[in-house]
């Protein structure tokens, strides 16, 4: 729970600074970037916003190495990355910022994010091309991929050994395993089903090969109701209506005491949670394992909660070096190691996938290598999932209708179809073209 | 003022006071910043509500700012949910406002009293909350509001009571108990400045009555003071309508608070995690207008009770 020291209205703040982005638009403030060659006497200033553990050092070693490119950090916490948009608009902000991929879209179409497809052309062999398509628009590239969020399952060794369950391996499984649970200790639950927590949503139904976005010729499709989330919906219906699991909202104080007591017997969340669940459990430590993620029937795929990128915002006046960097920070063999253990980040690049930093034990997980399950995930993830232009105004919809789902005013089911309509409606109010 | 018998010599006047831009100069400061954080930002908000960020297509060949004329307010009168807002936030202000009123004015009588010992440790203790910002306040009681660190709730637990302060009934009114909590303090203080300047021969006489101290207070020192409990209820009630603080920090502890629970919440949701700054712009004109109409409709029923009042002398 972070403090967020908000402006009482900050409808006026984004107010002005719209006003200044559409005077730049309009003519009046806008002013190219001077590009010519760099005298060596002058070195280049990128501003770079990020969240990942332990950028500091690695900004260091690049400042240390590059006398010619200095980079300024600012670690990202709160609701800075709500800020970033409206700096944008105002003709500031960082030069270079993280983001999820899932917000990527809707920055290509307000125009935010330079077109980097001259200077990080070459990196594409270096990654995933999941990764790579997820930063790619229109034939051009906007960001570089930095990891991304193959699911699977953390579950307490010593409960299922206790009650003599076995470790699900199907959701038909899970579900025989969460009653059998309730009925052998009224006090333990399957799992916690947060309303809130968007991620866990997102990769149950990417495994079954729904999308909320499509692309129709020249027009968008939405299918926030398509077949693949109907069926998680019904499942997680089932969990909810059953009473087989706990309904707290996730990372509050709350939630962590469920986690600590042993209420909660599994977790299904991407390859960063593990650190963090170390982190907040650390009184469990040798309790837990890592499972694949349970499958549907006659399916043997995993699911994906999404990765982030580093992008080069409109504002940067030399993209250029903004993208070396990016280049260097998210590819290099240098990095690699750093991202993966301090930064606790899955790596989307072919020369991290292969580091060996990546298959070490963890001790927390009774010893086990808990990568190479995150591994396989990676590599059962359909690639059906499509990017879209209102992932935040989806998102937002969507946890508002769960919500009410949890409170017991509507299923599942319904959450959807009323989300579905009012996304088909803020895409047409934005001018775009929607394939009914 | 008393009536000037001999004058003995003429009062220096200030230099410049005869010249007419003088008023002008004192009042400019006020003045400017008035138009630059008040005026010119409402009128940049009205302007952005007209306009619309269009693409077309996939959106992925440009976009322009166009003139669209009322279809963002269309917009904002179709959100369901964005409506739903005002009659929670009036509610919460036909509940909150009266208690926060009701026992401002009653600590300010109290502590007006020879009654109350140690007044000013009492006045300070009072007044502490609302020396704290207003989203710490609500840090501190989201977590007396969760039962599994908060104190509190472990005692009821203990005595067989199980109250979830987070509940959707009752969520609203654990929002309430915060901002009563925060600003009982400084309407206390108003009040009781108030109190203050009310002439003490007025309770001499009132004595010499036979009224007593109730009688006193309630006849007496509350219409006396009645310009002070209507700036103060003023205040509060554009408070209330303008409620963000309180449900947006608690929003990150429970799932019960939408994030259009409030007509500013669903401004923020729409302006920034919906990326639509335009259709927020007219949900916050709409938002300024209701909040000057119920400014009004508080301000003739006042006028209406004290005319009433001063026919009944």
């Amino acid at each position: 729970m972070t403090a967020q020291d908000r402006t009482r209205r900050p409808v006026f703040r984004v107010a002005t600074a719209m006003t200044a982005g559409a005077l730049a638009l309009a003519g009046i403030a806008a002013c190219s970037p001077e590009e010519g060659p760099r005298t060596s006497t002058e070195p280049v200033e990128v501003d770079f916003w990020g969240w990942v553990p332990g950028l500091e050092d690695l900004v260091t070693q690049w400042n240390d190495e590059n006398p010619d490119i200095q980079v300024n950090f600012h670690r990202m916490t709160g609701d800075d990355g709500q800020k970033v948009e409206a700096a944008v608009d105002a003709g500031s902000g960082p030069d270079l910022v993280q983001l999820s991929t899932h917000d990527l879209p809707d920055y290509v179409i307000s125009e935010r994010v330079q077109d980097i497809t001259e200077y990080v052309a070459d990196d594409e062999d270096n990654y995933t091309p999941a990764s790579w398509a997820s930063v790619s628009f229109d034939g051009r590239v906007f960001g570089v991929p930095q990891g991304i969020g193959p699911a699977a399952t953390m579950y307490r060794t010593d409960i299922f050994a206790e009650h003599e369950i076995e470790v699900p391996t199907t959701w038909e499984e899970y579900l025989d395993a969460a009653r059998e649970l309730q009925a052998a200790d009224p006090e333990r639950y399957i799992a916690n089903l947060s309303p809130s927590e968007m991620g866990q949503w997102l990769q149950e139904i990417q495994q079954a090969e729904s999308s909320w976005y499509g692309i129709d010729g020249d027009a968008w499709t939405v299918g926030v109701n398509d077949a693949g989330s109907q069926l998680v919906a019904q499942r997680w219906q089932t969990l909810l209506d059953e009473d087989l699991v706990t309904t707290e909202q996730m990372w509050t104080p709350e939630y962590w005491s469920l986690v600590n007591d042993g209420t909660i017997a599994t977790i299904s969340y991407a390859a960063w949670f593990p650190s963090i669940l170390a982190e907040n459990a650390s009184g469990l430590s040798g309790d837990w394992a890592v499972a694949p993620l349970p499958t549907n029937a006659g399916s043997d795929n995993s699911g994906d909660s999404g990765g982030a990128a580093v992008v080069v915002l409109k504002n940067a006046e030399n993209p250029a070096a903004a993208a070396e960097f990016a280049s260097w920070l998210n590819g290099s063999d240098e990095t690699q190691e750093a991202l993966i253990t301090v930064g606790g980040l899955f790596p989307s690049t072919q020369n991290g996938l292969a580091s060996p930093a990546l298959l070490q034990e963890n001790e927390f997980y009774g010893g086990q290598v808990i990568n190479e399950v995150f591994i396989s995930s990676a590599e059962n993830t359909p690639a059906t999932w499509v990017e879209g232009p209102n992932f935040g105004f989806i998102q937002t919809t969507i946890l508002d209708e769960f919500a009410r789902v949890v409170n017991g005013e509507q299923t599942f089911l319904e959450a959807l179809d009323v989300t579905q309509e009012a996304a088909v409606a803020d895409l047409q109010a934005r001018g775009l073209q929607v394939a009914e | 003022m008393t009536d000037g018998t001999a004058t003995t010599t003429p009062r220096r006047r200030f230099s410049g006071a005869g010249s007419p831009w003088a008023p002008y100069v004192f009042v400019a400061p006020f003045v400017l910043l008035f138009i630059v954080f008040l005026i010119a930002p409402i009128g940049v908000a009205i302007v952005n509500s007209l306009f619309s960020r269009q693409s077309s297509g996939l959106g992925f060949g440009g976009s322009s700012i166009e003139f669209v004329g009322l279809t963002n307010f269309l917009r904002a009168f179709a959100d369901r949910d964005f409506l739903a807002g005002f009659p929670r936030v009036l509610l919460y202000g036909a509940v909150q406002v009266p208690v926060m009123m009701a026992v401002a004015a009653t600590l300010a009588l109290l502590f007006d009293t020879a009654l109350v010992k140690a007044r000013r440790f009492f006045q300070f203790s009072v007044f502490l909350p609302y020396a704290v910002p207003s989203v710490i306040a609500a840090l501190l009681w989201g977590f007396l509001y969760q039962p599994s660190v908060s104190p509190i709730l472990q005692f009821f637990a203990g005595i067989g009571l199980d109250v979830n302060p987070l509940s959707p009934g009752i969520v609203l009114w654990s929002i309430a108990n915060i901002s009563l909590w925060s600003l009982i303090g400084i309407n206390m203080i108003i009040l009781f400045s108030a109190l203050q300047s009310v002439p003490r021969e007025m309770y001499e006489a009132a004595r010499i009555d036979g009224a007593s101290e109730l009688r006193t207070a309630l006849q007496i020192k509350l219409p006396m003071i009645s310009p002070a409990i209507l700036l103060t209820t003023l205040s509060s009630i554009i408070g209330t309508l303008q409620l963000f603080n309180e449900p947006q920090v608690l929003q990150t502890i429970t799932s019960n608070i939408p994030s259009d629970y409030t007509p500013n919440m669903a401004i923020y949701a729409a302006s920034t995690l919906g990326k639509d700054p335009h259709l927020a712009s007219a949900m916050a004109v709409i938002l300024g207008l209701a909040t000057l109409v119920v400014s009004l409709l508080v301000l003739a029923a006042n006028r209406r009770t004290t005319n009433r009042a001063a026919d009944g002398i």
